[in-house]
């Protein structure tokens, strides 16, 4: 993989100067992310993760660096967990958005809760949809021509089935292979497209898919989730297992700028819900 | 990156294939080449598939004064699958991403060509999944065959590395990779596909060795236009007899579209039967990856298949897990030889199954004959029902049976199969075929919070953990190995012997006329064991875990036994990736195998080497 230029001016740096190196590296604020991943991340920054970042960085003195690689799998392995080339240190410090008690990383305290939101195109026939449960009580003859994108594991495709209606979605990967477009960017052209009208899509997909379309476009409906299905994630930042002193840096940054980070969440129209104290589990039957 | 001829041994064969009248003859070329116990021409040794040597200069008597003779530095770091292959005296080797290919010199140890495409790192490595492998090179036609891992084929001009064609056989934007070493077929160069984690939907293409033109196109699901399934014609195992399938089998099981990201992709190992001109594989996991969103048995993936080399129309196919729950990816390779089994000849098709199963199957009709655990801690099944040929799933562990509250506990095997991708060796001096194989269990405990791509879901996390049974009965021992090396009889389903390695095999074994079968080690041993009772003869460190391949050939009257060492793949992913933290014992990146094999990291560290043995002048 390639090192950035920074990383690689960064690596001469360490190299000349080894003996400093430790406590040079705390004074950047060093993030791994996908360079094109709107509207979390892009590489012209304008992502809102991309926003949290330089709010930190600039809070703590020090300087935002960026390492970029597409967000797939092993991207944790490949960045956060990947030791810099000469050795000296990782190739990033903090992963800005992960759910909280993500597997793969240690997490922060959560700085967002949103949820997954059903979009329906408008003037398409289903402007009369005003919540989700009314796809499900629809005459099967107007189920059958649905058009509703199905995502692998996704909660919208337990959704789908719990509600029969499994046999009407348009499959689509939750994965793109595809580094120049992440899904958000390809639901958002299915739709214009019209290969599809409606989506059960996490909420800043959502709100991305509806940013770039015209005012109104859209119908959308969160997701209530049920003893089924969980709809509603905390999100926080993914950090190396047992880096404590970061965690607690972290999270005292969060704490300290709630209103400043749910400012900038605002600002992309993202659906925001309060945040739970603790990272919500499953509900379950009994 | 190509470097001029300066010695070429190839001449007589090239002569051959200029004076034959017809172009179907690459096949012929090849046969003739694996004939020959000299070479090393397919990744199997010969289109069964079954990496036997006729060479006996090595053998259980002398074996153990084996010496490395020569090595050689692929310089590329991660794990190298595969295996040399050595035709008229020349050797191609190959590496993991960047995909170089080199041309080498026996006499002098020097390379003729090197090759490396161009790839782009950036965009190819995040949707390979599991470690940045390639299981090797098909030779045919005068040409080498590099099936890249950004899905494109590439066949290059075998005296210079210069490239012939190319091919883009998949598309990675759809998260389409390739892993496979292809096969040539008579005047087809045939190949599959990875990328199941991305929910693409598998299939086996064959491409004009002469021009790169695609001939034909088989899926693993859809409509019978895609699977080249014949209604009437083509045949699956059903009711205790071969049974011809109806319209449209591989759409049945699926609910609505999902087939359209079905999975079943064909990252394993081919084989042929030119007598029946037949070709033989097997296809993966089915996506979505969540059974509870895929009802149905979701064929045909996880299925063993059996295609008409110059159309792909399917003869036969068998699903060995319908609805798979456990992640018992199919493509383990098929070895086809033929055995008397209850007291009748049969032209048979063998297969040691992820999900712990060793199959015979009648490679022309597609009879199931056996279905054995080739493994007895394998507890996932009581047996496969030899009518219905379906497992007779346990509903302990059917993580769908116990609902998505329940942590399922020590299903056998794990994830990564009582067997991987490793294959295995038959010899006919024994009859037994000898299994790399995989020894752990795991736990499946639902509702970590997963992420992919930006959209967070409610997922499992696996983590595995030794066995602890004996592989012959079954019973709880308390035992610690990661892996074992067994001797199986697939006439009658019969472990004959079974020796314990720390960690898993992730090496392809070979067995010879020297009566000798040798294995590597992912702490990095060659290992030599006696065929008739698994005795260790003699064994040698290489510089990394091996989970290569080992090849046997002859160069100037000499036997030479190879193998490129390289640790990686999914066992040794977690060292491959530099996550072995050793801060959590589930964590579950490298999809749950880094916990089991942790301590790895003590035996072996990365690079990637062959290494060339012989015995004393």
């Amino acid at each position: 993989m390639k090192a950035n230029s920074t990383l690689a001016t960064w690596a001469l740096y360490l190299a000349l100067v080894a003996p400093m190196a430790n406590s040079q590296a705390q004074d950047k604020f060093k993030v791994c992310a996908d360079p094109v991943n709107p509207p979390y991340s892009t590489k012209e920054l304008t992502g809102y993760e991309n926003k949290i970042a330089a709010l930190f960085a600039d809070q703590l003195g020090q300087e935002l660096e960026y390492t970029w690689l597409p967000d797939r799998i092993g991207f944790i392995r490949n960045t956060l967990k990947a030791e810099n080339d000469n050795g000296e240190g990782f190739k990033c410090d903090v992963v800005m958005g992960v759910p909280a008690g993500f597997e793969l990383t240690e997490t922060t305290k959560p700085y967002l809760h949103s949820t997954y939101v059903l979009l329906i195109a408008k003037g398409r026939g289903w402007d009369d949809i005003k919540e989700p449960n009314q796809l499900a009580q629809l005459p099967e003859q107007r189920q059958q021509k649905l058009k509703i994108a199905m995502f692998d594991r996704g909660p919208g495709t337990d959704w789908l089935q719990q509600n029969g209606l499994l046999d009407y979605g348009v499959p689509y990967q939750s994965m793109t292979g595809d580094s120049e477009h992440n899904v958000a960017m390809q639901i958002e052209k299915e739709l214009r497209a019209g290969k599809i009208d409606m989506v059960i899509l996490w909420g800043p997909m959502a709100a991305y898919v509806q940013n770039q379309s015209a005012k109104n476009g859209y119908i959308a409906m969160p997701m209530q989730s049920s003893a089924g299905t969980r709809f509603d994630f905390s999100i926080a930042m993914g950090i190396r297992q047992g880096d404590n002193q970061r965690k607690q840096q972290l999270n005292d940054l969060i704490d300290k700028n709630q209103a400043k980070i749910q400012a900038i969440i605002a600002d992309y129209k993202i659906p925001s819900l309060p945040i739970p104290e603790k990272p919500a589990k499953k509900d379950d039957d009994d | 990156m190509k470097k001029p001829v300066y010695n070429w041994l190839l001449a007589s064969a090239v002569a051959t294939i200029l004076a034959a009248p017809t172009v179907s003859t690459a096949n012929e070329d090849v046969e003739k080449l694996t004939q020959n116990p000299a070479n090393w021409a397919t990744w199997g040794g010969d289109y069964a598939g079954t990496r036997y040597s006729k060479l006996s200069q090595i053998n259980t008597q002398n074996v153990k004064n084996l010496q490395p003779a020569w090595s050689f530095s692929t310089g590329v770091l991660r794990g190298h699958e595969g295996g040399p292959l050595v035709v008229n005296g020349v050797m191609f080797i190959h590496t993991p991403f960047p995909n170089t290919v080199y041309a080498i010199d026996q006499t002098t140890k020097a390379v003729i060509w090197e090759f490396t495409p161009t790839m782009d790192a950036d965009v190819t490595i995040p949707v390979m999944c599991c470690d940045t492998v390639n299981r090797g090179l098909a030779y045919g036609d005068g040409k080498i065959f590099l099936q890249q891992s950004d899905t494109v084929l590439t066949a290059l001009d075998a005296k210079t590395g210069k490239r012939v064609w190319s091919v883009q056989n998949g598309d990675p934007k759809l998260g389409m990779t390739n892993t496979n070493a292809p096969i040539v077929v008579k005047d087809k160069v045939i190949t599959g596909i990875s990328g199941g984690e991305f929910g693409v939907r598998g299939f086996l293409a064959a491409y004009d060795i002469k021009t790169g033109q695609l001939a034909w196109k088989g899926y693993s699901m859809g409509p019978d236009k895609d699977t080249l399934i014949k209604p009437g014609k083509s045949t699956t195992w059903q009711d205790g007899k071969v049974t011809p399938l109806g319209a449209d089998s591989g759409l049945a099981t699926w609910k609505g579209d999902q087939w359209k990201i079905g999975g079943g992709t064909t990252w394993g190992w081919y084989s042929y039967d030119p007598k029946l001109n037949l070709v033989y594989y097997g296809s993966g996991n089915p996506s979505t990856w969540n059974p509870v969103q895929r009802p149905g048995d979701n064929k045909w993936s996880m299925s063993l298949w059996a295609r008409d080399a110059d159309t792909g129309e399917v003869k036969w196919v068998y699903q060995m897990t319908p609805h798979d729950e456990w992640d018992y990816d199919g493509i383990n390779e098929t070895v086809l030889v033929d055995q008397e089994v209850k007291g009748k000849m049969h032209k048979t098709i063998v297969h040691f199954d992820r999900n712990g199963v060793g199959y015979t199957l009648d490679r022309e009709t597609g009879e199931l004959l056996v279905a054995e655990k080739f493994d007895k801690s394998v507890n996932w099944l009581t047996h496969v029902d030899m009518k219905t040929g379906r497992p007779q799933v346990v509903p302990e562990f059917s993580t769908e049976h116990n609902g998505e509250d329940v942590n399922t506990v020590g299903t056998c095997p794990a994830a990564l199969g009582a067997k991987n991708m490793a294959p295995v060796s038959y010899s006919p001096q024994t009859g037994l075929f000898y299994i790399s194989g995989n020894h752990l269990c795991m736990e499946y405990e639902p509702f970590e919070v997963s992420y992919t791509a930006g959209q967070p879901y409610v997922g499992a996390t696996l983590s595995m953990m030794p066995a602890g049974a004996d592989v012959l009965t079954g019973k709880k021992d308390d035992s610690t190995n990661l892996g074992q090396f067994t001797a199986f009889d697939a006439k009658t389903g019969k472990i004959v012997w079974s020796n314990k390695e720390q960690f898993s095999v992730w090496s392809g074994s070979v067995a010879t006329a020297g009566g000798v079968v040798f294995y590597g080690t992912l702490e990095g041993y060659l290992k030599a064991v006696d065929a008739k009772t698994g005795k260790e003869l003699y064994k040698f460190k290489t510089p990394s875990g091996i989970i290569g391949n080992v090849n046997t050939w002859e160069f100037n009257g000499k036997q030479y036994v190879g193998v490129l060492s390289g640790i990686g793949g999914w066992a040794g992913i977690g060292i491959a990736a530099g996550l072995d933290d050793g801060s959590s014992s589930t964590n579950s990146e490298g999809l749950g195998a880094v916990g089991a094999y942790r301590s790895l990291g003590s035996y072996t560290k990365l690079g990637g080497t062959l290494t060339v043995f012989a015995l004393p002048n």
